[in-house]
């Protein structure tokens, strides 16, 4: 039982990590909560779904899902986020807050409110079926895929921001905005970036979810935002190491809250963790002190 | 100019006041005008945050909940009387308020805001799970309305006789309404002119020159916190004795989120704005309930339209679109040029 709750909630927090992954990445470079990335997690299920009922395979489906949902995030910087560069923090904040509700609703207007399904036809049958089987505990190829899929992309991720160019600008920018500019660093592109590849890792995320549970709606986003962002202040915002212990970290608490505690509260957990950690360690478990800033 | 304004302020004021004694009111009117004076009350309470001190609470309907559950279950279980409930209400809220202030307020503001939005979920949830006390999704049905009990006076009097007045029908909670929506008003304009005001105002500008020149950051902020939730907390005491129903879906983040867009309407930290923000969303959220099932779109869409505006305004009006209403509630001749000036150094 108990393994068996570790496996599951492993797996959910590799979802967390994925997404978390997003948000700290772009509060790294421009001190913002996208808020709106829960959207775009939920957009990359949607997407996919439109792709298949094209017609195109399921792999070709994910990619473009992908990509949309990269060019959406950055998209979503160049038209609401940039032109707040210099205004005061609260603009920007309330910006991202009016653009999650936008893109909430206007994926209620085009796909309806109600969940759908994920196309199994497109997934192999083997899927739901177990992978391996230890006495009482299984894993289903499906959790097999997100373990893969999920240590695959962080793995890739890591290298990038340590051994690319890019991710050397993007960690300088993290550092201090003002010398990486004057270092040459072309900052908008740079931001640019961050927000296509945390907008991918966060759209793969949802399509994952959406074959897990095999359901997407629109308001997925939502939940899932917020627990993807207490998964990222969990591991100390800004930090993409940080984002991907808080979402594994978060995940497992998760369902053994559910599992032991209480189950109703399932979502309390994210919140409680939050708000605590929030208080009593705001620069999580491996980030930097975070302090007021003016 | 100044003078025509004035005179169309009085004359809504008067169309307001004599609207439920003509022939030709509507209950259904009546009721979308308590609404948006029960909206007003939550704007001109969350304004304080975003709009005096550049704090964003994503969490107001929390203490909205706890006012109003707090009033609800006073009034079901120990039939207490509406006025007793009020400063109960309001002093639990901003208990809970400083309880959850004090040790976030230090923090970055977005930290804030996220903590106030987990803790507003969490509040729904408790709403949700904890039936012995709540009812949890079956709500609270039956609260009594308010009742106006004088017979003290009667007694006092030498008169045997049961002075007790039941608030039945929109048009007594309309007028007291409109009397709480007043004493927010004035409280607000008082404090915003204040000592007070002007700390608040000093530390959205510029915390750090605001801490050099001897405010108490923290302890104003607190006390921003305490007196916004308590302001929520107040409309909420009213909304459970007004709609004699309670249920956790009333409380949900789409509120705290329909509040915001109010005060970002009517521009943050403008009083005035905050009313006609009201006003504005709520007769816009009536039209679009009625308009969009019409186009076949379930009515939870009009909040596109609602995160739309807020994006808009951020871009283009920061101030929002009512910036000559916000000149008029500004009294102090200091604060007005230091606000030019403000201004001014931003345009720049």
């Amino acid at each position: 039982m108990l393994e068996q709750q570790l496996v599951n909630g492993f797996t959910l927090g590799l979802i967390y990590a994925l997404i978390a992954v997003g948000y700290t990445m772009v509060y790294g470079v421009i001190e913002l909560i996208n808020f709106a990335h829960g959207e775009i997690y939920m957009l990359g299920a949607f997407l996919t779904l439109s792709f298949i009922s094209m017609g195109l395979p399921l792999p070709l489906a994910v990619v473009l899902a992908m990509l949309a949902a990269a060019a959406i995030g950055v998209l979503l910087d160049i038209v609401a986020y940039r032109p707040l560069r210099e205004a005061p923090r609260l603009a920007a904040l309330i910006t991202a807050i009016g653009m999650s509700i936008f893109l909430q609703n206007l994926a209620m207007i085009i796909w309806g409110s109600r969940p759908l399904p994920f196309p199994r036809q497109a997934l192999p049958a083997f899927f739901s079926e177990p992978a391996l089987t230890f006495s009482d505990v299984t894993i289903s190829w499906m959790q097999m895929l997100i373990y893969a899929v999920a240590v695959v992309l962080m793995v890739g991720l890591n290298l990038v921001i340590t051994k690319t160019r890019v991710g050397t600008a993007m960690r300088a920018l993290a550092q201090n905005q003002t010398a990486a500019a004057l270092m040459g660093i072309n900052v908008n592109r740079v931001i640019t970036f961050t927000f296509a590849l945390g907008s991918a890792m966060g759209a793969m995320a949802g399509i994952m979810v959406s074959m897990y549970y095999n359901t997407m709606y629109p308001t997925m986003g939502y939940l899932a935002g917020v627990k993807a962002f207490a998964a990222a202040v969990l591991g100390g915002i800004g930090s993409v190491p940080g984002a991907m212990l808080g979402g594994v970290v978060l995940g497992i608490a998760e369902t053994l809250g559910a599992g032991y505690l209480s189950s109703p509260y399932r979502d309390g957990v994210a919140y409680a963790v939050m708000i605590l950690v929030i208080i009593f360690r705001p620069s999580g478990l491996l980030g930097r002190a975070v302090t007021e800033k003016a | 100019m100044r003078g025509a304004a004035n005179s169309l302020k009085y004359l809504l004021l008067a169309a307001a006041l004599a609207y439920p004694l003509m022939p030709f009111r509507d209950v259904y009117v009546l009721h979308v005008l308590v609404l948006i004076m029960v909206y007003m009350v939550l704007a001109m309470g969350l304004n304080i945050l975003p709009g005096f001190c550049g704090l964003l609470d994503l969490g107001f309907v929390g203490f909205y909940g706890i006012g109003a559950y707090t009033a609800g279950l006073l009034t079901v279980h120990y039939n207490m009387s509406f006025w007793l409930i009020v400063p109960l209400a309001v002093i639990n809220g901003a208990l809970f308020g400083v309880l959850l202030g004090a040790p976030t307020l230090r923090l970055v503001g977005d930290y804030f805001a996220i903590v106030t939005f987990g803790f507003s979920e969490l509040v729904v949830l408790f709403l949700t799970n904890e039936i012995w006390l709540t009812r949890g999704p079956l709500g609270i049905p039956g609260i009594a309305p308010i009742a106006l009990d004088v017979t003290w006076l009667a007694t006092l009097l030498g008169i045997d006789e049961r002075w007790r007045y039941v608030f039945r029908g929109e048009m007594p909670y309309y007028y007291l309404a409109m009397v709480m929506v007043a004493l927010v008003y004035v409280v607000m304009r008082r404090v915003e002119d204040s000592r007070l005001g002007r700390a608040w105002l000093a530390i959205r500008e510029d915390p750090m020159a605001a801490a050099s020149c001897g405010v108490n950051l923290f302890a104003y902020k607190v006390i921003a916190f305490a007196v916004s939730t308590g302001i929520g907390a107040m409309a909420g005491a009213f909304l459970a004795r007004w709609s004699q129903f309670l249920s956790p879906d009333m409380f949900k983040f789409w509120e705290s989120f329909l509040v915001l867009c109010m005060v970002v309407l009517g521009g943050l930290g403008n009083i005035n704005g905050a009313l006609i923000g009201s006003v504005i969303l709520i007769a816009l959220g009536e039209v679009l309930r009625v308009v969009l099932p019409k186009l076949g779109l379930p009515a939870e869409t009009r909040f596109l339209a609602y995160g739309l505006i807020m994006v808009l305004i951020m871009r283009f009006r920061p101030n929002g679109i009512f910036t000559q209403v916000a000149e008029s509630t500004m009294q102090s001749r200091l604060i007005k040029d230091l606000r030019a000036r403000l201004d001014a150094r931003r345009t720049a």
